[in-house]
């Protein structure tokens, strides 16, 4: 019986193919937006993750207090935590790596060519704690901080920018007037999450910053320190070690402030994360506003389709057709349009949003969601929309209907 | 023509009363009795407004009676529900309307085979009993054309293909040659006697006399009451009388 059913109402769909197309378009555009919304927001979900998960997730990342002055919250305060604090942190309980940077900006001079470069005085450890590797070259040694050897391990965009196709191991390049070596390449790392260029960058030890760069009237102090616990799930208690260590060596007494601040990188991972999902919520929500339209449209066709028609549904009653067999009929009608329309307007929206991806330069997953969610839209939407139609065709007095002009 | 002895139709005390918004009521039968017997052929005549559409409308199990009772081939009508109306609708009535009825962007074979489906028929048997059902009334070959390719009484045999389909105990014809020229009118009735000759019971409300010399018993409704009942050839004004 359904199948006579469905291919009734298909038959009848089929016979007004502008105006079913024009009420299928209403649908298809609905889910199309919506699935383009959420691949947007996957897609920046997805790049978040990824982002994060090359910075090297295990990260306990301890920087200076903030400044609270009469309740008012203003940046941050002197750097707090030393070069000496980070190697006692070292030999905590289940951790297994520390490292720290001083930064320095400054212009990198090789030849003819010269490009801004961020710099930044660390430890050996920091290509670990951060997930970066050596592309060509060596990294500097924990004797070349002792002994504040001017070398630099540089980036691909320094690399690119300076040397373009020579090979820049062994080469001099020059920063503020002063000759450093270049000893090794790091491999590309891509954009960073906010656009910024990871490659843009210049390892050397944090001594030889301090002594040809930056001078300092604080020279041990760094701006921010990492902590790289063994796995994800001791990061909390690595965290409390941490604290404690670090106001020991602090001398702070109970009752007062840390003088630094620890965050987790997990913590972070999941802020971030928690407000990408809110904004593809979001936008799914407003492009679900042209499916409530798109809905309007199918009851609206469905309703004149039944006025259309009433002397064709007092026939069919008349010979036969029981009551639920109309309302099916008119049913089966409505949710065949919203169906048809949510498949179309999700292949339309997978294939959208892969070239905005490609175009964008973003990785789109195509997710199993927006079947999922164009499937549970054009039932739904198919049913809401067809039932005040159905029923009032349902309804109709055969006697009446027959009568109808 | 064969009047066997069963009784097809049975009409009892039947009235109906319409029910008007603010209270006022109008009785539009009044204690209507008749039977039909299976193979008769049946004119149902009265001016407009006398209530035979009425009549028509509760033989063909569209509208039930407000008292008496209707027993159509052995079922008490009167007590049935609404999907049990339509079930007896699709098996032992045939409809032939005024205007045709006919779904003008179907085919003829779909639009002859429509009751079939609310008996659950396949479809391939649906198209076979179709095109039977075509030759029947002299429509052979056409049941791939749209009904819009053929003339207007082209389109009432198709009408009528349709209301034999099921192998009705009774075929209802209303009006059926009211959207017609007196030629082609003539040839349809000519279709229902050749029918009747077959056996099958024939129901037909009229106003116009020459279609109603087709049929062999005639029963006129006046004002809600049934004034005449028996042979079509011996009716005269004069016989009029509140029976």
């Amino acid at each position: 019986m359904l199948k006579a059913i469905l291919k009734e109402a298909w038959i009848s769909i089929a016979a007004y193919k502008l105006r079913t197309f024009l009420t299928m378009l209403g649908i298809m555009i609905g889910v199309a937006a919506v699935v383009m919304m959420v691949s947007a927001g996957q897609a920046v979900q997805t790049k978040i993750t990824q982002t994060f998960a090359s910075m090297g997730s295990n990260l306990i990342i301890i920087g200076p207090a903030e400044i609270v002055s009469g309740g008012v919250r203003g940046g941050r305060g002197l750097p707090s935590v030393t070069v000496a604090d980070t190697e006692a942190l070292k030999n905590l309980k289940d951790v297994d790596a520390t490292s720290y940077i001083m930064p320095a900006a400054v212009q990198a001079v090789y030849g003819s060519s010269n490009y801004g470069v961020s710099v930044r005085g660390t430890n050996p450890e920091f290509l670990e704690i951060n997930n970066w590797e050596i592309e060509e070259g060596v990294m500097f040694t924990d004797k070349d901080v002792k002994a504040a050897k001017p070398y630099a391990v540089i980036g691909q965009t320094v690399v690119d920018e300076l040397f373009g196709l020579q090979n820049p191991i062994g080469k001099t390049l020059r920063l503020k007037g002063k000759p450093f070596m270049v000893i090794g390449t790091l491999k590309e790392k891509g954009d960073g999450l906010m656009g910024d260029d990871q490659d843009n960058v210049i390892l050397m030890p944090w001594t030889t910053v301090r002594q040809r760069l930056e001078g300092s009237e604080r020279p041990q102090f760094t701006n921010i320190a990492f902590v790289k616990a063994s796995t994800e799930e001791k990061m909390e208690s690595v965290a409390k070690r941490v604290e404690y260590m670090l106001r020991t060596r602090h001398r702070l007494k109970e009752g007062v402030k840390n003088d630094f601040t620890i965050r987790l990188m997990t913590e972070m991972v999941e802020k971030v994360r928690s407000v990408g999902f809110i904004l593809s919520a979001l936008l799914a929500a407003i492009a679900s506003i042209s499916l409530v339209v798109g809905s309007i449209g199918i009851m609206n066709m469905m309703l004149v389709s039944v006025t259309e028609r009433t002397r064709e549904i007092g026939t069919r009653k008349a010979l036969g057709a029981p009551n639920n067999w109309i309302m099916t009929q008119f049913l089966a009608e409505s949710i065949l349009i919203s169906f048809i329309g949510s498949f179309i307007g999700m292949i339309f929206g997978v294939i959208f949003s892969q070239i905005g991806g490609m175009a964008l330069g973003y990785e789109v997953p195509i997710s199993i969601w927006s079947v999922i969610v164009s499937v549970t839209v054009a039932v739904v939407v198919g049913i809401v929309s067809g039932l005040m139609p159905a029923l009032k065709a349902m309804r109709l007095n055969p006697i009446d209907a027959l009568r109808y002009q | 023509m064969t009047v066997k002895n069963t009784t097809v139709i049975d009409v009892k005390h039947v009235f109906k009363t319409y029910f008007m918004d603010g209270g006022n009521s109008q009785q539009v039968l009044k204690d209507i009795n008749f039977q039909v017997k299976s193979g008769e052929f049946v004119a149902i005549m009265g001016p407009s407004g006398s209530g035979k559409s009425t009549l028509m409308n509760i033989l063909g199990c569209l509208d039930k009676p407000t008292s008496g009772t209707y027993i159509l081939d052995g079922q008490d009508i009167s007590a049935k529900t609404d999907m049990e109306l339509a079930k007896v609708r699709g098996q032992t009535i045939g409809f032939v309307f005024q205007n045709f009825n006919l779904m003008m962007k179907r085919t003829i074979a779909d639009n002859v085979s429509l009751p079939l489906i609310y008996q659950n028929i396949e479809e391939k048997e649906r198209y076979k009993r179709a095109v039977k059902m075509l030759e029947r009334v002299n429509l052979q070959g056409y049941q791939d054309r749209l009904p819009s390719q053929i003339s207007g009484g082209m389109q009432q045999r198709v009408a009528i293909a349709r209301a034999l389909i099921n192998n009705p105990a009774i075929i209802f014809a209303d009006e059926p040659t009211g959207n017609l020229d007196s030629k082609t009118s003539d040839e349809i009735m000519d279709l229902f006697t050749d029918l009747n000759k077959q056996g099958i019971t024939i129901v037909l409300v009229t106003h116009e006399d020459d279609v109603a010399d087709f049929a062999t018993r005639m029963i006129k409704i006046s004002d809600g009451h049934k004034v005449y009942d028996g042979l079509r050839k011996e009716y005269s004004k004069e016989k009029e009388t509140k029976c």
